[in-house]
């Protein structure tokens, strides 16, 4: 198997767009990717695409991928559209890595894109709830909110954790998001807001949910061949995990855990041969506030029952031992479905290179952590520092 | 003999004051009521009938797997058309070769479907369930709701003695049109009260037993007056009519009034004694009038019903959320689309929903619910054992669905009753831990936590395509 890297990799804003268009969104994207190349780099390089969205709203349900390439005049490129929930551009990318990894490739684009503020909100309520379990949990009257909502509550009984401590995600999030000018909600927000922000499913408030976003994200992956070609930065997919779990919350073993976090962070470690004491930061999937704590948990950041100590102690604070969501996270970056894997690709590959917004000082090893629903499938992406120059 | 082997009696858990309806209107229409029984957005009469049914059949004396018949009266069958009796039967586990009857369309009809029980061979359920609707400003102002039920049986410790009949056309009492919703009556005050108790009169007469004998009677009871004044021409004590009296608690409950005042009647009688006690039995006398049709008959004994103490119990509610629980004011248009599981995929389902059959794993020991696909313990691609969970237990996870934040199927019942709670409830099975999702109803969301211990409930799960979706539900179990 040869070593993977990523060449470039690049967003839209995410935000509010009712007047974009999932294509012309994907193109900003597709730009941002190419200016991040610091070499030269011709797009026609590209062999293959994976591109993830969930498809919220129902528009173009069928062939959104190849839509997307032709649109971007990567003419007769196979693309393949992933779906899986929030992690459909996580495992965008991972498909991107296998193929280049696999040696079938030498170039692959990843991405991914959702458009969803242009509906009424009943519509768009719909179909978030259909990436949930639809038999028993849908029908028991349950949104996305309402499952991670349990979740905490189970989390709160069992270890004590308080609605600060998930307010404190909040405050952290969106004081990263306010210095990213792609974010969806910029600005800064106290721990007195955020605690008492109105409630949207008890025990969740406003402010531990992300907002409803618009946005596309794009990666390019590379062999270290045209790595070393184009580019004297490019960034190493050190170690690639995924797993997939029950859809239903009920149906698995444990409710203050994502068990498919577990098994993709440790698979990823593996591959990357590190631990995670030797992670310089992080981006990880908060949707809701309680799933970021259970990320701390499942991705071996604390023991159990710890993530609200690592939140009060300043932990993952920018200037903490390791910084989570410098990005501003789901939380404050925004939340487009599909295009949240690569978006946080895209956190990583300027952190590694020196390029965030919220910069760590010198990292070597980053981590990204992408959920599907609350918990369906996950990705968990270790990135390296490139070491050529 | 036939008689009333075992009962169960079931009334909604809200309860709206005359005072406070008179608050609301300036007047109140609602004479001898002092509160009435609401029932919740998530019931109807065949929800009631379940409940009412369940306790019935709580009973040692009564195994579900013989009956040979089941009959429901009521007024209100949730669908002008459509099924009634084969989701009860379903809900309630009942053979599939049970014969069915659904009678409706006047208040006596639960004399009718006891006397289909009567004539009867073997064990036959019948319930009684209401919940009638009438025009705010008036006709709605007695109507409360409820659900009576009895496995009636050969050698029951309650022996029906006689059943008499009288019919007579009595147009403009009580009636409600074609497609309506709203029951109405012409108020022509004498005539009515005049026609009534001369019906109620001819049969109760023509039972086999002295009306003066009677302990209890429980009479025709629109208000709370009106049964004193259709036994006015007959032998019948206050005393009696007192103790099979219930509507000045729950309200008028169509079909299912006098068949609660019997069960009301039949419970007092209880002397907790074995049959042959017949110096000591009692008797009790029920006379049903619907749509110009009389029905009287009588009770020698009494037993235990289950669930009686619900029509003392209750929760205040205020006018305006009694109006939305009753969905008076909230139109049910919901745009957006419903949650995509088909009808068919639903029904597959029943077993789970009604009766929370889960699947034990022969290679692991491990239990699933649903009792599909692979062992959600072990993986392995294995033939569940199934098994019927227990239905109390345990909350493990909560959320509360705030005002417009629940998905648009379940906005309706949000407009109707509020936010509600969706837990992780954990029933403890002999052969291990069962999970699933599910609202809790009948209960203050901000009341209920993790920890709770919580008792299954059918109940209506949404409409769609004009469908009502029933399934399980789960209330609190109070702590006393
Ligand atoms: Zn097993």
């Amino acid at each position: 198997m040869r070593d993977v890297y990523v060449l470039g990799a690049g967003q839209s804003s995410f935000g509010s767009f009712p007047e974009e268009t999932y294509l012309t969104l994907f193109d900003d994207a597709f730009d941002a990717a190419l200016d991040s190349v610091d070499g030269e780099f011709d797009p026609g390089e590209i062999e293959e695409a994976y591109l993830g969205t969930l498809g919220v709203g129902g528009r173009q349900i069928g062939l959104s991928g190849p839509a997307v390439t032709e649109h971007l005049g990567l003419h007769g490129v196979p693309t393949t559209r992933v779906e899986n929930a929030c992690a459909a551009s996580g495992f965008a990318f991972r498909q991107a890595v296998t193929a280049v990894k696999s040696g079938v490739v030498d170039v692959a684009l990843a991405g991914g894109y959702e458009v969803m503020t242009d509906a009424s909100s009943d519509h768009t309520r719909w179909w978030l709830g259909v990436s949930g379990e639809t038999e028993w949990e849908r029908t028991s009257g349950t949104t996305f909110a309402g499952v991670y909502a349990q979740m905490a509550s189970a989390h709160m009984d069992e270890y004590g954790t308080t609605a600060e401590d998930l307010s404190r995600v909040a405050v952290k999030n969106h004081a990263n998001g306010a210095k990213n000018p792609k974010a969806h909600l910029g600005f800064e927000c106290s721990l007195e807001d955020a605690v008492s922000a109105p409630s949207v499913a008890d025990p969740l408030n406003l402010y531990h949910c992300c907002p409803t976003t618009d946005g596309a994200s794009a990666a390019i992956v590379v062999s270290e061949e045209v790595a070393r070609e184009a580019s004297d930065a490019a960034v190493q997919v050190a170690g690639a995990g995924a797993a997939s779990g029950r859809v239903g919350l009920f149906q698995r073993e444990s409710l203050t855990s994502v068990p498919a976090s577990v098994t993709a962070g440790e698979s990823a470690y593996e591959q990357a041969g590190i631990a995670p004491d030797d992670l310089d930061f992080a981006e990880v999937h908060d949707c809701f506030a309680i799933a970021e704590l259970l990320a701390y948990e499942d991705l071996g950041f604390c023991e159990r029952g710890e993530a609200g100590r690592l939140l009060r102690e300043g932990v993952t604070d920018p200037d903490g031992e390791l910084p989570v969501n410098t990005s501003g996270g789901l939380k404050s970056k925004g939340h487009p479905i599909g295009a949240t894997g690569t978006g946080q690709i895209v956190e990583a590959f300027k952190q590694l290179r020196g390029e965030a917004y919220v910069q760590v000082d010198d990292p070597k090893y980053g981590l990204t952590h992408n959920v599907g629903g609350s918990g369906g499938g996950v990705t968990v992406h270790v990135l390296e520092r490139g070491e050529f120059a | 003999m036939r008689g009333i082997a075992a009962a169960g009696a079931y009334v909604p858990r809200f309860r709206l004051t005359t005072d406070e309806l008179a608050e609301a209107w300036g007047t109140s229409h609602a004479s001898g009521i002092e509160r009435k029984a609401v029932p919740a957005a998530d019931e109807d009469a065949l929800t009631m009938a379940v409940e009412a049914a369940e306790r019935a059949l709580s009973s040692d004396a009564v195994d579900r797997d013989d009956l040979t018949l089941a009959a429901v009266a009521t007024t209100t069958t949730p669908a002008e058309e459509g099924e009634l009796l084969p989701r009860l039967a379903r809900a309630l586990d009942l053979p599939r070769s049970v014969a069915t009857a659904t009678v409706g369309g006047h208040t006596a009809a639960g004399a009718e479907a006891l006397s289909r029980a009567l004539d009867a061979e073997g064990p036959a359920l019948v319930v009684a369930a209401d919940c009638p609707a009438g025009e705010p400003a008036e006709g709605d102002h007695p109507l409360g709701a409820g659900a009576a039920a009895f496995v009636v049986d050969d050698d029951a410790p309650a022996t029906v003695t006689g059943t008499a009949w009288y019919t007579e056309e009595t147009p403009g009492v009580r009636f409600r049109e074609r497609g309506g919703e709203e029951v109405a009556s012409l108020d022509v005050t004498t005539y009515q009260r005049n026609a009534i108790r001369e019906a109620v009169t001819e049969a109760v007469s023509s039972l086999p037993v002295d009306p003066a004998d009677a302990d209890a009677a429980s009479v025709h009871q629109p208000d709370g007056r009106f049964p004193y004044r259709a036994t006015a021409d007959l032998p019948v004590s206050n005393g009696a009519v007192a103790a099979g009296t219930v509507v000045d608690r729950i309200g008028d409950a169509g079909a299912a009034t006098v068949p609660l005042g019997l069960l009301a009647a039949l419970d007092a009688d209880d002397t907790g004694s074995d049959e042959g006690d017949a110096e000591s039995a009692g008797t009790s006398i029920a006379a049903f009038f619907g749509g110009g049709t009389a029905a009287a008959v009588a009770v020698g004994g009494g037993l235990a019903v289950e669930g009686i103490d619900d029509l003392e119990d209750g929760t205040t509610i205020d006018y305006a959320s009694y109006l939305r629980e009753r969905g008076y004011v909230v139109s049910g248009d919901v745009a957006g689309g419903g949650a995509h599981v088909s009808l068919p995929n639903w029904r597959r389902s029943l077993d789970q929903r009604y009766r929370l059959v889960a699947g034990v794993c022969p290679e692991c020991g491990g239990v699933s619910f649903p009792p599909e696909g692979a062992c959600q313990s072990c993986h392995s691609r294995i033939e569940f054992e199934e098994f019927e969970a227990p239905r109390t237990g345990t909350v493990r996870a909560l959320t509360v669905i705030g005002q417009g934040g629940a998905p648009p199927e379940f906005a309706e019942l949000q407009q109707r009753d509020g936010a509600y709670a969706v837990a992780i409830v954990e029933l403890e099975a002999a052969a291990g831990r069962v999970r699933l999702p599910a609202q809790v109803t009948d209960a203050d969301p901000a009341d209920v936590d993790v920890g709770d211990e919580v008792r299954a409930t059918v109940r209506r799960i949404y409409e769609q395509e004009g469908v009502p979706r029933y399934g399980v539900k789960f209330e609190p179990i109070e702590s006393e």
